[in-house]
């Protein structure tokens, strides 16, 4: 959910893009990471963890705990809370220890 | 207690409580900081100096309640929001509250909002008196809000009441909930009144819409039947016309 | 490998509060400075903190933190003498003193004669049953989240722990719309400044000391968490839970100095629970064990904005001053900062970081 107004702060988005998850078209702004985007659109499980098979998403926000690795345009284990959104980017969720080029459909 | 729960017992009140003789002589700060921090705007903020400088910072501001007027410039200073200004001389039955607020929407002048006391609990209703929101106070306005007068050392904090869903007068949007205050905390017993201060009745439906829900909320909270109620005139025209159309006298088509 | 290695006078790494006051110190005293930072804006976490800062009117309190952050960021970027590097990470500190930056996809090495460490702190994690279920944050990546992208992560949240970050936070989440639950704390008392503790309070949220979380559950996201209350001992009592319904949890259970590089470095460390956990031995100048590097602010120990903006400015000085800079006004200068520093942790509330300070401070 995106805040509209806010008592402190006024925040200044970029140019919307587009991207897509897992298949499916989604909107965010350019300077925003892709983490946010994310959440933006109610997305908060990031990916399945490689060995309980468990849902996983954001801890540290900030590039720490590597909780958030997902595929992005086909390059796997990349954090996207720290990763900036760009235009047409196609972010996957991740099974396992992420595989190198994985087939998309 | 303030250490285990965050809300200060009676008696860290009675210790922040400005001297009787100076509350009886109308507004004055009261300064609900408990404990020794490192921390000290609040001494550069009064332009009186009735916050008294500190030789460390670590200590718990004292006050020269006998230099403050209870202007309340100080409050949008502090980082721990605890400064406040009491009224006790405000008028009869109500005393002013000055209190911090940094949330959204910001009350109107006129609003009746709920009054919150330390714990976060609704003590009573509050009408927004003054709303203070300049430049220099970087978005922390300073709310006066009047209040029952025995609720002066209760009321800090404030609840802007969602303004409801179920909507009463359609022309003017005014609610249940804002009727049913009217009636119950404002003590209005007439469609004259309530027309007065909600317009409603006032757009172009005339009342038609609105009145006799009213006159039923009025008959339901204080038992007054319809049919003894003061009901407001109507003056033409009757239904809504376009603009120009009586002045020039034209067909409806040909304003168009 | 052939690597191209730059020299540089005095590096700093980390552009938070203790990096730009070190690198703004070592600059107005005459000496050339790179500073490095991950992240493609400055001002480290103080870029998240929308609320008025306490500590001395002198030293900005009462303004809030990211107006800091974009006062400090203005001065040191319009300073002619420090060379500001933002997206740049510091991955390695060589045994030869050479620092292995990655910019943009890029590496280079610098070899600074002088290195002042500011990496700040890791959030803390904790321990219970479904821990790792999406919608469980560290409180400050929420707040990246809510204050610096503004997006509410869910729409009722519980906090984890009663520091002033929990609270703050806590207070912060109220203000952006979204509803806390309550706020838990295993310890009998509430840690943050009671004024912070007072004003969520008023605004309706129950603290619950003595208490901590049991569980979080729901199917792939979160759908409630049990909090339960614990005995004199620490020890949950059967019996007392109670279960929220919430879809966000934050956890605010303390941080941990990010000291990887100076570890890389060979500095000497202790570990120091006072301060947050494994942080570098070091002199009053902020000197650690290996001459010519220094460490400043929470990667010191964890403390709190001003200490980190003196401790960065009293590394950032003697720095200069040993490559020969700012000798005249240094003692003056230094005295001043040391007085200021003293005064900030001379208070009860400072009785732990001075207790920390006396394990990790040493003759060199
Ligand atoms: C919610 C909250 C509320 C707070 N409230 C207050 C308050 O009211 N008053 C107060 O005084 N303090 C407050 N603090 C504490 C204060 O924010 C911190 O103590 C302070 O920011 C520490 O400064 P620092 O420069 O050491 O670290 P940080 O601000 O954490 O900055 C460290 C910087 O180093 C960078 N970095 C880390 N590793 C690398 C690397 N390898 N390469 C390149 N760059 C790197 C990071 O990107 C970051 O920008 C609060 C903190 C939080 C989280
Ligand atoms: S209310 Fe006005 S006079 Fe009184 S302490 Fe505050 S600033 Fe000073
Ligand atoms: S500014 Fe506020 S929190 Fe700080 S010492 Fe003064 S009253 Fe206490
Ligand atoms: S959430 Fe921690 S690295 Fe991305």
């Amino acid at each position: 959910m995106r805040i509209e107004q806010h008592p402190i702060l006024e925040f200044r988005r970029g140019k919307k893009v587009k991207f897509i998850f897992d298949g499916k078209e989604y909107e965010g702004y350019e300077g925003e990471t892709i983490a946010a985007a994310l959440h933006a659109a109610g997305i908060r499980v990031m990916r399945e963890s490689p060995v309980l098979h468990r849902p996983r998403g954001l801890f540290c926000a900030i590039g720490n705990c590597s909780s958030c690795l997902m595929t992005v345009n086909g390059e796997p284990n990349v954090r996207i809370c720290t990763e900036k959104l760009r235009e047409g980017m196609v972010v996957n969720s991740q099974k396992g220890k992420g595989v190198l080029y994985e087939k998309r459909s | 207690m303030l250490p285990v729960d965050g809300i200060p017992t009676p008696e860290d009140i009675m210790a922040k409580m400005p001297p009787p003789e100076r509350l009886a002589r109308g507004p004055v700060v009261m300064v609900e900081c408990f404990q020794q921090i490192p921390c000290d705007p609040c001494t550069h903020a009064c332009p009186r100096q009735a916050i008294l400088p500190m030789k460390d910072i670590n200590e718990i501001p004292r006050v020269d309640y006998e230099k403050c007027n209870g202007c309340g410039q100080c409050i949008s200073v502090c980082p721990g929001l605890a400064l406040f200004v009491v009224d006790l001389t405000y008028s009869e039955e109500e005393a002013l509250v000055k209190l911090p607020y940094e949330f959204l929407p910001l009350p109107a002048e006129g609003q009746v909002v709920a009054g919150l006391n330390r714990a976060g609990e609704e003590v009573c209703p509050a009408r927004v008196v003054k709303v203070v929101a300049t430049e220099k106070m970087d978005k922390t306005a300073v709310i006066w809000l009047a209040v029952p007068k025995n609720m002066a050392m209760e009321v800090r904090h404030l609840k802007v009441k969602p303004r409801g869903t179920t909507v009463i007068c359609r022309c003017e949007d005014v609610t249940l909930e804002e009727i049913e205050h009217l009636i119950k905390v404002e003590g209005v017993r007439t469609l004259e009144e309530i027309k007065r201060l909600k317009r409603c009745g006032m757009g172009p439906c005339q009342g038609r819409t609105c009145l006799p829900l009213i006159a039923r909320e009025i008959y339901r909270l204080c038992g007054t039947e319809p049919d003894s109620l003061a009901w407001p005139t109507y003056r033409p025209p009757v239904i809504p016309l376009k603009l120009g159309v009586l002045a020039g006298g034209g067909s409806d088509d040909a304003q168009a | 490998m052939k690597r191209e290695v730059r020299f540089a006078e005095i590096a700093v790494v980390g552009g938070g509060p203790a990096g730009l006051c070190a690198a703004l110190e070592a600059a107005r005293a005459g000496a050339r400075v790179v500073l490095l930072d991950r992240q493609d804006h400055l001002g480290g976490q103080l870029i998240k903190q929308t609320h008025r800062f306490f500590g001395s009117k002198s030293h900005r309190a009462s303004q809030r933190g990211f107006k800091i952050a974009e006062a400090l960021t203005r001065e040191v970027a319009s300073h002619p003498a420090v060379e500001v590097h933002t997206g740049a990470t510091v991955f390695g500190f060589y045994e030869d003193g050479v620092l292995g930056v990655e910019q943009k996809g890029r590496v280079f090495y610098l070899k600074p004669a002088r290195v002042i460490v500011a990496t700040g702190a890791a959030e803390r994690t904790l321990a219970f049953p479904n821990n790792d279920l999406p919608g469980i944050y560290g409180a400050g990546a929420v707040q990246t989240l809510v204050n610096v992208y503004g997006i509410l992560p869910g729409r009722r949240v519980l906090m984890v722990g009663a520091g002033n970050i929990g609270v703050i936070v806590s207070y912060q989440l109220l203000q952006a719309g979204m509803e806390v639950a309550a706020i838990v704390e295993a310890a009998p008392v509430i840690g943050a400044y009671w004024v912070h503790a007072a004003k969520v309070r008023r605004a309706g949220v129950p603290i619950y000391t003595s208490h901590t979380i049991k569980e979080a559950y729901g199917k792939r996201e979160v759908e409630g968490a049990v909090i339960w209350q614990l005995d004199g001992d620490g020890k949950p009592i059967p019996g007392t839970e109670k279960d929220l319904a919430v879809d966000t949890i934050c956890l605010s259970v303390g941080l941990s100095p990010l000291i990887e590089l100076l570890a890389q470095a060979g500095c000497r460390l202790a570990y120091v629970p006072e301060l947050g956990g494994h942080v570098p031995l070091r002199d009053e100048n902020l000197q650690t064990t290996v001459p010519g590097v220094y460490v400043a602010g929470d990667a010191a120990g964890v403390e709190e904005a001003s200490a980190a903006m003196m401790e960065g400015a009293l590394a950032g000085l003697h720095a200069a001053y040993s490559l020969g800079y700012g000798q005249q006004d240094y003692e003056a200068r230094r005295a001043a900062i040391r007085e200021q520093l003293e005064a900030l942790r001379s208070g009860p509330v400072g009785e732990k970081i001075r207790r920390g300070l006396s394990k990790a401070i040493i003759q060199l």
